[in-house]
């Protein structure tokens, strides 16, 4: 457990009558590389603009660093890195300017490390922005956002516009910097985004924080495709008593259903019960998983 | 040129400077060629005498000769072309401050940063100053040489009094577009707020000395300020100036209060 370097207490946010965020409790630790999941408009960009003190809370309270996340902001931002979600740069100024301007605006003058990471990301400094392609946007945004070793990245939809290869260099490099003690909040839409380097997974759904799990437990949480062939008709009702199982469907003799790994032995105990023919088992996709969770989980909120 | 706001603000200007830099010349060559041609007309003259009161208050500072070089610039440029130059100027600068980079997103890369709002807006508005003043010197500058050629002949003390006040009366508007872009984030009202409030500001200066209800209102007006007590004979009014740059400070601080207190929203 590492000291909270994001804590949001019963956090709600309002924009005239409409409310982005309702009552949200999130504590992100030291070292966690924390993925923060929802749909677009569920207020993944809201939260993370809360962190940034861009906007006040209506009612709660966002600490980072333990400082308030709106009164001190200036302190807060020398030890954080962010990416906006919605990328924009200065046309005319090129990468290195936009190095220069960024680096003495933190305070630093002219940060060594924005080259080598400039090369490890295959993008070069010298054209201005309005040359460079989407992609080539956001790798930039991701050089000034970690080229001053920041404490503490705030990443907003970051890997969106980048092809796998540099997805997975920029991956390596939130492992390097999690490695080092860095902590990172960065929100997707998808969970295959995130789940190579994600340690948390948090969930919001139309404001609402549904969930927030390890990743490990997610995975432990994993469903298994199971298909039974039976010598002769079953009936649906011991099967879908039973504790986790999930979308039970029976065809003649037939038993289709999903089970986490949890529910197996109580599963193939009911089915030995009967005379089976022949049994199939299989894992289903981590993202399958998480949705069939989380759908549910947002369901209950509404 | 990248070390802070203030310079960069400055850099991101330099193209539009030049040619802003280069209309003014322009300008006032074309003022300036005209000269000869209207001084020998006295018609001119009758033509303005004859105009309703009304008008020729709107147009100029009562009394002005328009056989005179002072008289000249004053009804010509001063009045009317040269305030719409520099307060379009300071308008453009004052609502790209804030609302600009908000409109064009890139007010995140700031926001960011642990630079504080207040300083942001600062920063902008000083290079707003300097902007203004350096294109109002270039004006009188313009007009002082550019005016040998014709023997258009203008005292220089008295024209440098002008373009201070002419800078001021620019700086005003571009402060409030600063404030209002600053307050709002919304780039069109930051444009339309100020250039409203001067055409009211310009009629009601202008209409002020005919129209009994509006007198009172006259002296608020910073037309008032910049030509009320006629500045090319009078020099610099020093209580006009007092007044414009208090509400160009006011402004400001008050642009930098609203923008520390208000939600950045995507």
């Amino acid at each position: 457990m590492g000291a909270a370097v994001i804590r949001c207490e019963d956090v709600t946010k309002r924009f005239g009558t409409t409310e982005a965020l309702g009552g949200v409790d999130l504590v992100v630790e030291a070292g966690d590389v924390f993925g923060y999941l929802g749909p677009n408009g569920a207020g993944k960009t809201t939260t993370l603009r809360l962190v940034m003190g861009m906007i006040r809370p209506t009612s709660g309270r966002v600490e980072v660093f333990g400082l308030d996340a709106w009164r001190d902001r200036s302190a807060i931002h020398r030890r954080v890195g962010y990416i906006s979600g919605d990328v924009a740069l200065y046309d005319r100024l090129t990468g290195q300017d936009h190095v220069d301007f960024v680096g003495h605006l933190q305070g630093l003058g002219r940060p060594p490390e924005a080259g080598a990471l400039a090369e490890r990301l295959g993008l070069g400094l010298r054209r201005p922005a309005r040359e460079l392609s989407r992609g080539n946007r956001q790798k930039l945004a991701l050089v000034l956002a970690l080229m001053t070793r920041p404490e503490l990245l705030v990443l907003d939809e970051p890997s969106s516009g980048l092809d796998p290869m540099v997805q997975r260099e920029f991956h390596t490099l939130l492992a390097q910097h999690a490695a080092r003690g860095g902590t990172v909040l960065l929100s997707s839409h998808v969970l295959s985004e995130v789940q190579r380097v994600a340690t948390r997974i948090g969930v919001i759904s139309r404001g609402r924080l549904v969930a927030v799990e390890r990743l490990d437990d997610v995975r432990a949480k994993a469903l298994h495709h199971v298909e039974v062939q039976f010598a002769s008709p079953v009936a649906a009702g011991a099967f879908e008593t039973i504790e986790g199982v999930r979308d039970v469907r029976i065809e003649g003799a037939l038993l289709r259903c999903d089970a986490p790994q949890s529910s197996l032995d109580p599963l193939l105990k009911e089915v030995s019960r009967h005379e089976v023919v022949d049994l199939t088992c299989i894992e289903a996709e981590l993202e399958e998983t998480f949705m069939a969770y989380y759908t549910k989980a947002a369901a209950d909120v509404a | 040129m990248l070390r802070d706001v203030l310079l960069k603000t400055l850099r991101d200007q330099r193209r539009s400077y030049a040619a802003w830099c280069l209309s003014v010349v322009l300008l006032v060559a074309m003022y300036v060629a005209l000269w000869p041609s209207i001084r020998d007309q006295p018609s001119m003259q009758d033509f303005l005498d004859q105009m309703p009161q009304a008008l020729r208050n709107l147009l100029a500072t009562s009394g002005a000769d328009m056989s005179t070089p002072v008289g000249y610039i004053q009804v010509e440029f001063l009045s009317f072309m040269g305030p719409i130059l520099v307060i379009l100027y300071a308008v453009l600068a004052g609502s790209g401050a804030v609302a600009g980079e908000e409109d064009r997103r890139t007010l995140d890369l700031l926001l960011a940063t642990p630079v504080a709002r207040s300083r942001i807006v600062v920063d902008k508005a000083v290079a707003m100053v300097l902007g203004a003043l350096g294109l109002t010197t270039l004006l009188g500058v313009a007009l002082l040489l550019e005016g040998t050629f014709v023997g258009l002949d203008l005292p220089a003390g008295k024209v440098a009094a002008a373009m201070l006040h002419l800078a001021l009366l620019g700086l005003v508007f571009g402060a409030l577009s600063l404030l209002v872009g600053a307050a709002t984030g919304r780039l069109a009202l930051s444009r339309g707020v100020p250039a409203f409030v001067a055409v009211v500001a310009y009629v009601v200066n202008g209409l002020g000395g005919l129209v009994s209800w509006l007198e009172p209102f006259q002296k608020l007006s910073p037309f008032f300020q910049y030509a009320g007590h006629d500045p090319l004979h009078a020099g610099v009014s020093w209580l006009g100036v007092t007044v414009a740059v208090a509400t160009v400070a006011v402004l400001v601080v008050g642009g930098a209060l609203a923008f520390e207190r208000r939600d950045v929203a995507s």
